[in-house]
């Protein structure tokens, strides 16, 4: 029997400080805010919207791509780090699958916001057209929850049964929970053997899955045949722009998990280091398919193309575009190349404006395109040439934000955020290592 | 007593002043209808009246919608009831006799046909009535050095003798308005005749083309039409998917491939994601 108890005094889950506290009830306040937000929606129609005949696809729709592409970090952290055997992963891949189930969860909620009539989200099966890239949406985002709520759980189940011995004089009912949780885990060959098969199951299945969900969401724009997204380029474009995401939200996330629970001994500067790296090769890739998506459109000069490019480059949409291009990529690259650039805090930094700069790029993808119809807009409102969210949307989709934030609270607070039996086992095969060196 | 009796007075007068302008108020002003009709035949087809009822209200022309007009057919000082009709939304009524032989006509051969409505609450009665002879289009295609023509011969039926200096329109028939073809006026010869090219390339449904001759709103013959399918047209290839499987059909006819590749891959994934599901009731019972 390992000895697990620096692991636990350190790793197992404690109540919220004071901070905490006021963190998550916080993120409840602005929760109930959305949903009375929401509720009026429901009753008095999407007119509370700003959404119209041409921006017909508005914040909710940005906002919930930006939801799919920060799920891209479970495939790309756990998925391929643990394929390609980086066992420096290891303190980071529990946050990566947190983020990654947090975020598909609540890009599902967000879909059905934007829907006026939720009642008829059964027709969206019932009635599944497989010619409509929507239909591919509906079934490939339950499809990736279903794999996130598994490649979260099944590594979960060492860690629960431990919670549970743990907890079983100090707090019974939660390590009664734990137990049911743990699924009578003993830790038996057998049970390690048809976990490790499983886990080995869905690290495989959850990288092509992850690609087809961002392919089938960046089809969801290209199949349109509307400027600025009419490109063969999009799926690659918007799988890198996923890996960007998911990466700058593992980082920002990790940072203040890091300093809450006080885990500078686990997770490290090599860490930092390390993600720093991914997040620079992150970023080059995006930026190569950013020049790819704007470059050739610019050097064709297509008149109707020319009309978005100029809103972007030095119209209406310009400060955001320019945001969005040299904070979240530019700067990321030159500050991260450098390795001061990759220690903690400087990291955090990057990352948060990486995230920022994340959602407000959707924006920009999904907004300027729906505002520049092949034919001018006319005999309309003055205010339908224009978009910009209205009180009920930034109130909602702020309740998003905050409901996938305040998933990610409740399992940091209640599952260890680094595996504790792996990094136990991990420390003895160190050790063992140590003593057939000596 | 006397002030009794004079207040008695007032109160009669005044009773009798208020039933009498809230008589007068309750008539409502009723709009007069003015009713249009035309008299239509086709050869060797029906033959109707088409029927307009309109009225003048605040300025405004209106269409006056589902009111009953009843059809006489007026010959010596008699008048026979045809039957009834009434009018749709847009304020039209097709009348449609099987034959012309159902009307008779007057001593001068003239038909009489009136239309009349006998008003209601709020629109006053009106009539329209319609005089016509009865006159024919003999239509038919020939071939004259291999360019085609459809020649049209107008007759009047009472005294069988050829119309002369009548425009007839000759035209394909189309989905939304008819195609004219020929001269831009076609006005009967001596002999009531007309003879109008139809040129090669116009398209028709496997290459038949309805080509119409008609005289249109005469003053003494009303419309006449006389259709004729003449097999000269440029075949139409449906270049229509309605039948096909495409990415635009419906979901019952989704292309092959897309039922195939994208359901192995949503069975094959949830397959395993229900064998991974049972590998945790594995645990949970090993």
């Amino acid at each position: 029997m390992k000895n697990y108890d620096k692991l636990l005094n350190d790793l197992a889950p404690t109540k919220f400080g004071k901070l905490g506290v006021i963190w998550t009830s916080s993120l409840i306040v602005i929760i109930i805010i959305g949903i009375i937000a929401y509720i009026d929606q429901l009753i008095k129609g999407q007119v509370v919207t700003n959404m119209r005949d041409y921006a017909l696809w508005g914040i909710y729709i940005s906002n919930f791509v930006f939801f799919v592409a920060t799920s891209f970090v479970g495939s790309v952290v756990v998925a391929i780090l643990r394929l390609t055997k980086n066992s420096w992963r290891t303190p980071l891949v529990r946050i990566a699958e947190i983020i990654t189930f947090a975020a598909i969860a609540m890009a599902g909620i967000t879909i059905m916001i934007d829907m006026a009539r939720p009642d008829r989200l059964l027709n969206l099966f019932i009635y599944a057209r497989l010619q409509s890239p929507i239909t591919w949406d509906v079934i490939i985002i339950p499809t990736f929850l279903a794999i996130s709520f598994l490649l979260l759980y099944f590594p979960l189940l060492p860690d629960l049964a431990i919670l549970k011995s743990h907890f079983k004089e100090k707090q019974p009912t939660l390590s009664k929970w734990y137990g049911i949780l743990s699924l009578n885990w003993t830790g038996s060959a057998a049970q390690k053997a048809i976990q490790s098969k499983s886990i080995h199951i869905i690290v495989l299945m959850i990288l092509p899955v992850g690609l087809i969900l961002q392919t089938i969401d960046a089809w969801l724009f290209s199949t349109t045949y509307r400027i600025g997204w009419d490109s063969t380029n999009f799926a690659p474009y918007f799988i890198s722009g996923a890996f960007v995401a998911g990466v700058g939200a593992l980082i920002t996330v990790i940072y203040v998990v890091r300093r809450a629970k006080k885990l500078e001994d686990y997770i490290t500067d090599f860490h930092f280091d390390k993600m720093g790296k991914l997040l620079v090769l992150a970023c080059l890739v995006y930026l190569y398919f950013n020049i790819n998506e704007y470059l050739i459109p610019l050097f064709t000069a297509k008149k109707g193309e020319m009309t978005h490019l100029d809103t972007l480059f030095s119209g209406h949409y310009a400060p955001l575009f320019w945001f969005v291009t040299i904070g979240g990529l530019i700067v990321p690259i030159i500050v991260l190349l450098s390795k001061k650039g990759r220690k903690p805090f400087p990291m955090f930094i990057i990352g948060l404006i990486v995230v920022v700069a994340s959602w407000w790029k959707r924006y920009v993808i999904v907004t300027p395109t729906l505002l520049h119809p092949f034919l001018p807009i006319q005999g309309v409102p003055e205010s339908w040439h224009h978009y910009f969210p209205s009180l009920h949307e930034w109130l909602i989709t702020s309740a998003t934000l905050a409901m996938a934030l305040l998933i990610i609270t409740v399992l940091v607070r209640f599952v260890p955020v680094i595996p504790i039996e792996r990094t136990a086992d991990e420390q003895e095969e160190l050790k063992s290592n140590k003593n057939i060196e000596s | 007593m006397r002030n009794q009796l004079n207040m008695r007075y007032f109160f009669l007068v005044l009773l009798s002043v208020f039933l009498v302008t809230s008589s007068f108020a309750q008539k409502v002003k009723k709009e007069k209808v003015r009713l249009k009709a035309q008299y239509v035949k086709i050869m060797d087809g029906e033959v109707y009246f088409d029927i307009k009822a309109a009225a003048k209200v605040n300025r405004q022309n209106v269409d006056v919608t589902d009111i009953d007009l009843t059809i006489y057919n007026e010959f010596n000082d008699e008048k026979v009831k045809l039957g009834k009709a009434t009018t749709n939304k847009k304020g039209e009524a097709k009348f449609a006799l099987k034959s012309l032989a159902e009307l008779t006509p007057d001593s001068t051969n003239t038909y009489n046909v009136i239309i009349s409505f006998k008003g209601n609450d709020t629109f006053k009665k009106a009539s329209k009535t319609i005089n016509f002879k009865n006159a024919d289009i003999n239509a038919k295609l020939v071939t004259i050095d291999s360019v085609n023509y459809i020649t049209a011969t107008l007759v009047n039926k009472a005294t069988d003798s050829a119309i002369v200096n009548q425009l007839l329109k000759v035209q394909v028939q189309r989905l939304f308005k008819p195609l004219r073809i020929g001269k831009e006026f076609n006005m009967t010869d001596e002999d009531g005749t007309i003879i109008a090219e139809v040129k090669e390339g116009i398209p028709g449904l496997d290459g038949n083309l309805a080509i119409e001759v008609v005289l249109n709103d005469s003053e003494l013959f009303g419309t006449v039409k006389a259709i004729v399918n003449a097999p000269v047209g440029t075949p139409i290839v449906d270049e229509s998917t309605f039948d096909q499987r495409t990415m635009w059909s419906p979901r019952n006819k989704t292309p092959l491939f897309l039922l195939i590749f994208p359901n192995i891959l949503i069975f094959g994934i949830w397959g395993l994601i229900i064998y991974l599901i049972t590998n945790l009731i594995k645990i949970k019972k090993s």
